[in-house]
């Protein structure tokens, strides 16, 4: 990844790109989930979103080893699609936008007590 | 008997440790393996996410081979860090299980 790349973010769109393009090889119902998928990823996205390439590629991965099995999507994620996003993104150790508020907050209330105390 | 999951949450990752410690073996044996067991809530989605946490925490090696059709299959073996993990599992469940198992039959 080259500066440029990083400040314009278009080493994503191309990573993007190539996911959808990887994505509609998959059949309908894994397309489907596909989506869900996506959308339960987000709330763990850091601000440009780079955080979720690999985890995204781990998932996308798993749907195409899956269907080219011939296994239907519930044998694979079952009803708990939100369940699996959390722990693809957990244990990748993705930090959500909440996790980050909670630190800053943390730090900023240290910060002030410690200006009380000295 | 439904509604394992729950319980299972916890000692998931013992199951997969001692199935991949009996032979090397892939995500979609392991799933199948849990569910010839009972356990039939456990979908492939599951075990990969533990395999991916098992991998990230250095407790297997993992090696790419190609399938008879479509993507290479990734395969595990445990090593040795693994190997203990396995074992403090083992004595952990021994303990919860002996406790539990007091406490049904009302001894204290």
């Amino acid at each position: 990844m080259n500066f440029w790349e990083t400040m314009t973010g278009s080493d994503l769109t191309r990573e993007w790109k190539a996911f959808e393009t990887r994505a509609k090889e998959l059949p309908a119902d894994y397309r489907a989930a596909w989506e869900e998928i996506k959308g339960h990823l987000s709330p763990y996205a850091d601000f440009t979103g780079r955080n979720l390439m690999p985890i995204l590629d781990n998932a996308l991965g798993l749907l195409e080893e899956t269907a080219s099995d011939g296994q239907s999507i519930h044998e694979v994620l079952g009803d708990d699609i939100e369940g699996f996003c959390a722990a693809l993104a957990g244990g990748e150790g993705a930090r959500n936008h909440r996790d980050r508020w909670r630190e800053q907050l943390n730090r900023n209330v240290a910060k002030k007590l410690g200006r009380l105390g000295g | 008997m439904d509604d394992l999951t729950e319980m299972l949450k916890g000692t998931l990752e013992g199951c997969v440790l001692e199935i991949i410690g009996s032979e090397e073996t892939y995500g979609y044996a392991i799933t199948r393996r849990l569910n010839g067991l009972g356990f039939a809530d456990v979908v492939e989605g599951t075990v990969y996410t533990i395999l991916l946490r098992l991998e990230k925490n250095g407790l297997v090696q993992a090696t790419k081979r190609p399938s008879g059709l479509g993507p290479p299959r990734k395969f595990y073996v445990l090593n040795d860090a693994g190997r203990e993990e396995l074992a403090r599992f083992w004595a952990k469940w021994e303990y919860i299980t002996s406790r539990i198992d007091k406490l049904k039959e009302g001894g204290r």
